[in-house]
């Protein structure tokens, strides 16, 4: 058993680490910095310099000893002169930036940060005799240039005064220039940032809300529990009930009649359920509240409307199950003997129906925890549903990560637990 | 399989698995229906298509755009140029379901494209080749089962950007997984049939028996799993248009629900009523189709899960 024990647990490590992957490649790799999407246009490269810095996104994805800065994007002078457009001396003629001797401050859209190391790298050549260097810093490199068009680098640390670039004796062809700041070490990147964000069980700050995720979540979690348990156990008892009537009549008028009315239900819109539910219920009957989260009395109608609308699946699925079991052997031997039809349904086929049902309940619990993304925004219930709904309209990308991962890793421990009970249940599992 | 429909040996030609499957469909007249209802939808979807292209094509206002106030809130009136009703700005009820049925049939049958080929590539390779290669696919879709499932197709959508491209993306690469592990399990019962072993005795390559010989026999997985995938991610469309990540600017029907939802409560009843009699008719059509095409194609295959 133990040993069964361990092989299950390790088997959650891969797939712990394929859910943090996944999230990583969706917000960091496809996704990227939210940040222009969420500071907005009028803010200053620094507030999004600030921005990226705090959320890890200034750094390489997964590895590596340069990263991108915000203080000086990539200029590539054959589509214009970008940022040294202001750079007074400059001058910028058919896709080459040509610099007469002198000094030529970067056109930085904030200062470097002290003391960490800089690399300037420039795409260009030289008159002969010309020397390059940067101001103030040590250094020249004049030997990199050349006549033909080259790549050369400049590494520098950064003080309090603005680089320049001095040129002295000759003129200065560019056709390229990228600054890549050093990072701490090879592996600080977001990857490393992210992972030890989430040992630490640091969530991040919602940039919509401007409070950290972990609290947010704390909040959310009782609203959203409030009402999905309750729906999750009146559904369960109804969709049993439903589905052992139907196995009862198998085949008959109200097996075919709740079947057809499970696809009747399956088949309307959560979102007709919701708004026909809201209007009619609530605001012309008025029967419950429409909208708020005050007393219990504000969650009979989404818990109601909760219900209703997973009905049809479920019964349909445990009509399945009870049907599978009413195949059996022991279901023949049982009527053979003369048990009553409600004795062997009660007895027999419920009982053993329990191992898938009870699957299906367990594979559930992580989903309460989610909430219910429509039922809570809809009736302003301030749950995790309705926090991932906001957050995904205003793109926050911290609030939706942190759900995303918790609702998984919850999926991965109650796996991880059904399949141990099982085994303790029945042995044969262990062997397989 | 066990009526060995294939075997071309038989003294009396024997019948396909197609016909075969086609005969059993027929019987049942709910399905037959059903079929028809989906074509009526097609039929809706394709005329969508072309209005869509032709005033796109001509650079002119198409009429589900048109707006015009005088005749806004209009009720429906079978014989008036507006069978169905008029909305808040003038827009003809008729012609915008019918966009809507475009935007369905576009999700439904894209996020297929994508999924549908995701899900049988790896179900195959896991099925046939198992070690190493299963491990490792299992491994992967074991992780994407795991996240919740809505909030994941909604966090895809939001990197991805509003829009439908979004939609597809979000549903397509999330709802792979079902079928590619119903597809593995098919393949592994089929790798050790007689009919592979002595494909393989006669020395075809692992990826001509997968694709030509075992792909045929599991393929009423795949029709089965798409009938029933259709009209869950059309609800999924829906959905995502009625939060306002999905279809922008387009009549959906989820951006209908949206704003018929706000209109509802001033007593104009109608956009909304149509709205969710063509979700209802698509979706209990797919949904019932699925079922007979289930029976009709694999009668060991219950009506298991939902």
């Amino acid at each position: 058993m133990s040993r069964y024990l361990w092989r299950r647990i390790l088997q959650t490590i891969p797939t712990v680490f394929g859910v943090v992957l996944i999230t990583f490649v969706l917000f960091n790799i496809v996704g990227g910095s939210p940040a222009g999407l969420i500071l907005g246009k009028n803010v200053t490269p620094k507030a999004f310099e600030e921005f990226d810095e705090q959320r890890g996104f200034n750094k390489p994805l997964l590895f590596g000893s340069w990263t991108k800065t915000r203080a000086l994007e990539d200029a590539d002078f054959r589509n214009g002169p970008g940022a040294f457009r202001n750079v007074r001396g400059a001058v910028w003629t058919n896709g080459v930036l040509t610099l007469p001797p002198g000094r030529y401050p970067l056109p930085l859209a904030f200062a470097l940060k002290p003391s960490s190391d800089w690399k300037l790298t420039m795409e260009g050549r030289v008159a002969p005799g010309t020397s390059v260097s940067i101001f103030p810093m040590i250094g020249k490199i004049s030997d990199g240039f050349s006549n033909d068009w080259k790549k050369f680098e400049l590494i520098f640390q950064s003080l309090e005064k603005a680089p320049e670039i001095e040129v002295a004796g000759g003129v200065l062809e560019l056709k390229g220039v990228q600054l890549r700041r050093k990072t701490a070490h090879f592996f600080d990147s977001q990857f490393v940032f992210y992972l030890r964000q989430l040992v630490r069980f640091d969530f991040g700050i919602s940039s919509s809300l401007n409070q950290p995720v972990a609290q947010l979540l704390k909040a959310g979690i009782w609203p959203s529990l409030a009402l999905t348990v309750p729906i999750f156990v009146i559904e369960l008892i109804l969709s049993l009930v439903l589905s052992l009537v139907c196995a009862f009549f198998r085949n008959r008028f109200p097996d075919r009649l709740l079947v057809f009315i499970s696809v009747a239900l399956m088949s309307i819109n959560y979102l007709v359920w919701i708004v026909a539910g809201q209007y009619w219920l609530a605001f012309k009957w008025g029967w419950f509240p429409v909208w708020g989260f005050e007393s219990w009395r504000y969650l009979m109608l989404p818990v109601l409307i909760g219900v209703i609308s997973g009905l049809g699946v479920n019964v349909r699925f445990y009509r399945t199950i009870m049907l599978d079991e009413m195949y059996r052997d022991y279901v023949r031997t049982a009527f053979a003997k003369g048990v009553s039809r409600s004795g062997v349904l009660f007895k027999h086929v419920l009982k053993n129906a329990m191992i898938p049902v009870v699957t299906n309940v367990v594979i559930a619990i992580p989903f309460l925890y989610t909430g219910s993304l429509l039922l809570e925004s809809f009736f302003g219930i301030p749950g995790l549903g309705y926090l991932g709904v906001n957050a995904i309209n205003s793109r926050d990308v911290d609030v939706v990560r942190a759900i995303v991962l918790i609702g998984s890793m919850l999926f991965v421990v109650t796996n991880l637990i059904t399949d141990i009970l099982y085994a303790r249940l029945d042995p044969r599992v262990r062997f397989e | 399989m066990k009526s060995a429909p294939l075997e071309p040996s038989k003294p009396e030609p024997g019948i396909s698995l197609r016909a075969d499957a086609w005969r059993r469909l027929r019987k049942s007249r709910l399905a037959l229906v059903c079929l028809a209802l989906v074509a009526v939808y097609a039929a809706m979807a394709l005329y969508g298509e072309g209005v869509y292209y032709w005033f796109q094509y001509q650079d002119r206002t198409p009429p589900y755009q048109l707006q015009n106030l005088s005749v806004r809130y209009q009720a429906p009136n079978l014989l008036s140029a507006h069978p169905l009703g008029t909305d808040g700005l003038g827009r003809d009820v008729l012609q915008r379901l019918v966009q809507g049925t475009r935007i369905a049939f576009r999700v439904g049958l894209a996020t297929s494209m994508i999924a549908i080929p995701i899900g049988v590539l790896l179900g195959c390779l896991a099925g046939y080749f198992g070690g190493k290669t299963d491990d490792v696919i299992v491994w992967i879709y074991s992780t994407f089962a795991s996240i919740p499932g809505l909030l994941f197709i909604l966090a895809i959508a939001m990197v991805v950007g509003r829009g439908l491209m979004g939609v597809y993306l979000g549903i397509g690469l999330t709802t792979w997984v079902g079928l590619c592990r119903l597809v593995r399990a098919e393949v592994m019962k089929h790798r050790t049939r007689p009919y592979v072993l002595a494909a393989r005795a006669l020395g075809m390559g692992p990826f001509r028996i997968i694709f030509n010989h075992i792909l045929p026999n599991i393929f009423h997985v795949v029709i089965v799993t798409f009938t029933l995938r259709f009209p869950a991610s059309i609800g999924t469309e829906v959905f995502m248009s009625f939060l306002g990540i999905g279809v922008q600017g387009e009549p959906s029907w989820g951006t209908m629900i949206s704003s018929a939802r706000l209109r509802l409560w001033q007593g104009i009843w109608w956009e909304m009523t149509f709205v969710t009699l063509a979700i209802f008719g698509i979706v209990l059509a797919f949904n019932l189709l699925g079922d007979a095409l289930r029976d009709a194609l694999d009668p060991r295959l219950r009506t298991s899960e939902s």
